[in-house]
């Protein structure tokens, strides 16, 4: 932290300068991969959560979570495997690390939404089913507003899990073209040796996940 | 009557079916898919590129595997793993212990933390970790490696060991005081076996942890300590992707078999931390 603002020995802003010259682009495209890769984890996670809700079918549920013990670099392998005979473009590209962070946050997704939904109160599932409201339906109308809070926290918590993923990225990365924030952190302090400039990249990634809590908190406040 | 009446049941009870096989079978595909390719891949002797299926099949990288190359980081790894565990234990049971019952000013501040590490990007940290450790000659050695994982499996045993004693009443260790039983002398004999199956727990979360635990170790370990998860990445980066997948069936099969085993006695609680694995 302290080594972001000092470069031989003096106090300075240079190198933020270096990350904003160098790396702005990477900051972009970090946050626009984290935040794929939540909305895919969540479009999965919700119907599927709610319909684990509706009817309990624990096959599905077993599955679901899975992920969970599955380390982060064997999940960058798997995926990369298994996409790069079918789907070679999307083995190296923004697309396919999204969709391994998403794979590989399903399953704690799986346990905090099934969680946050299983404490709804079954009178209200009762009374919109009466009325004749279908599973995903009810899971649009009555569990997702409910579950609303325990939702945005899981979210927060799954999108600075990516931002700060190292070992998917560095699994599935190209060469070229912009880069995740941890892959510049990690070729600048262990290929150029410049500490400095990775402590400041280090520090622009933790208030990035810092934005995403203030963002939720201000909303928390707001409503 | 009886034959209309049951119609619209069973009706429905095979459409019920019918999700639930759909739903089941696109689980299978996305969560087992991925998993199986590094079967495919693992016996696959010869494929290449265009082809959609492996051209030969064997078990010659699995041999090889088993017989020479993997036995090193494998023993490397599970002896890093056991050290970090009794050491992590060590620490954490007289910790969990205090924070669960005593009141320790600050608890819930000792608490976050021991959580802070694990919500921000942990890489900016165990770079600078390395930069100290090359200062102190522990870069690149088993103790610098041994002492990372211990950082992080610390976060682990704590959490758990609070939550365990937490959750155990403390009437029994009371009734052991009113007995003239001294502080120690509850704890050993009262507090200590009700809180082994969480123990164990705890034992079997960071000993995976250690096991799996990939960042810290290319940092802080490169180039000399090479454990299973950066054995498996240098040969997929390597595109010795056989050899990689081999491993990381290797590498998933301790957390696979522990879901098998645990998932009903593991509470919640602690199957979040495997979200961090």
């Amino acid at each position: 932290m302290v080594a972001s603002f000092t470069r031989d020995g003096a106090l300075t802003l240079a190198n933020y300068g270096t990350v904003w010259r160098l790396y702005t682009r990477d900051v972009v495209y970090t946050v626009a991969v984290a935040a794929a890769g939540t909305l895919l984890t969540f479009a999965v996670a919700i119907p599927a959560c709610g319909w684990l809700r509706a009817r309990a079918f624990g096959p599905v549920e077993f599955l679901l979570k899975v992920p969970l013990f599955v380390p982060f670099v064997v999940v960058g392998h798997a995926l990369r495997v298994f996409l790069s005979p079918y789907v070679p473009a999307l083995a190296s590209s923004w697309a396919g690390i999204a969709l391994a962070l998403a794979w590989k946050h399903l399953g704690l997704a799986a346990l905090l939404l099934l969680g946050a939904f299983r404490s709804v109160d079954e009178s209200y599932l009762e009374a919109g089913r009466n009325f004749g409201a279908s599973t995903p339906r009810l899971t649009r109308d009555i569990l997702v507003p409910m579950a609303a809070p325990a939702l945005a926290v899981s979210a927060i918590l799954i999108f600075s899990s990516m931002l700060a993923s190292f070992s998917i990225p560095l699994m599935m990365g190209r060469g070229s073209g912009p880069q995740m924030l941890m892959i510049d952190v990690y070729y600048r302090f262990g290929q150029h040796g410049d500490f400095a400039t990775a402590s400041a990249l280090g520090v622009v990634a933790y208030l990035l996940a810092m934005g995403a809590a203030l963002v939720y908190a201000r909303r928390l406040t707001a409503s | 009557m009886v034959a209309s009446k049951r119609y619209p049941l069973q009706q429905t009870s095979v459409g019920t079916l019918a999700v639930r096989a759909g739903v089941l079978a696109i689980a299978a595909f996305v969560i087992v898919g991925p998993l199986a390719s590094l079967g495919v891949w693992s016996v696959a002797e010869r494929w290449t590129h265009g082809s959609a299926w492996p051209q030969r099949f064997g078990l010659r990288y699995w041999t090889r595997m088993l017989s020479s190359d993997f036995l090193e980081p494998l023993r490397l790894g599970v002896t890093i793993a056991v050290i970090v565990t009794v050491l992590a234990l060590v620490l954490a049971i007289p910790l969990g212990y205090a924070l669960a019952r005593l009141n320790v000013p600050g608890r819930t501040g000792v608490l976050l933390l021991f959580l802070l590490p694990q919500a921000f990007p942990q890489l900016p940290v165990f770079a600078s970790a390395t930069r100290e450790f090359y200062r102190w000659g522990l870069a690149g050695t088993v103790p610098g490696v041994v002492l990372v994982h211990l950082v992080g499996g610390l976060v682990f045993a704590v959490w758990t060991m609070t939550a365990v004693f937490r959750s155990i009443g403390r009437d029994l260790e009371e009734a052991a005081w009113d007995l003239g039983a001294s502080t120690t002398r509850a704890f050993a004999t009262i507090a200590l076996p009700l809180a082994l199956p969480g123990l164990v727990a705890s034992a079997v979360l960071v000993f995976l942890y250690s096991l799996d635990e990939f960042t810290g170790t290319l940092l802080v370990g490169a180039p000399f300590v090479t454990t299973l998860p950066v054995y498996m990445y240098t040969a997929s980066v390597g595109y010795e992707l056989q050899i990689a997948s081999v491993t990381a069936i290797v590498l998933m099969a301790p957390g696979a078999l522990l879901l098998l085993l645990l998932e009903r006695f593991l509470k919640s609680e602690y199957l979040v931390f495997f979200g961090q694995l």
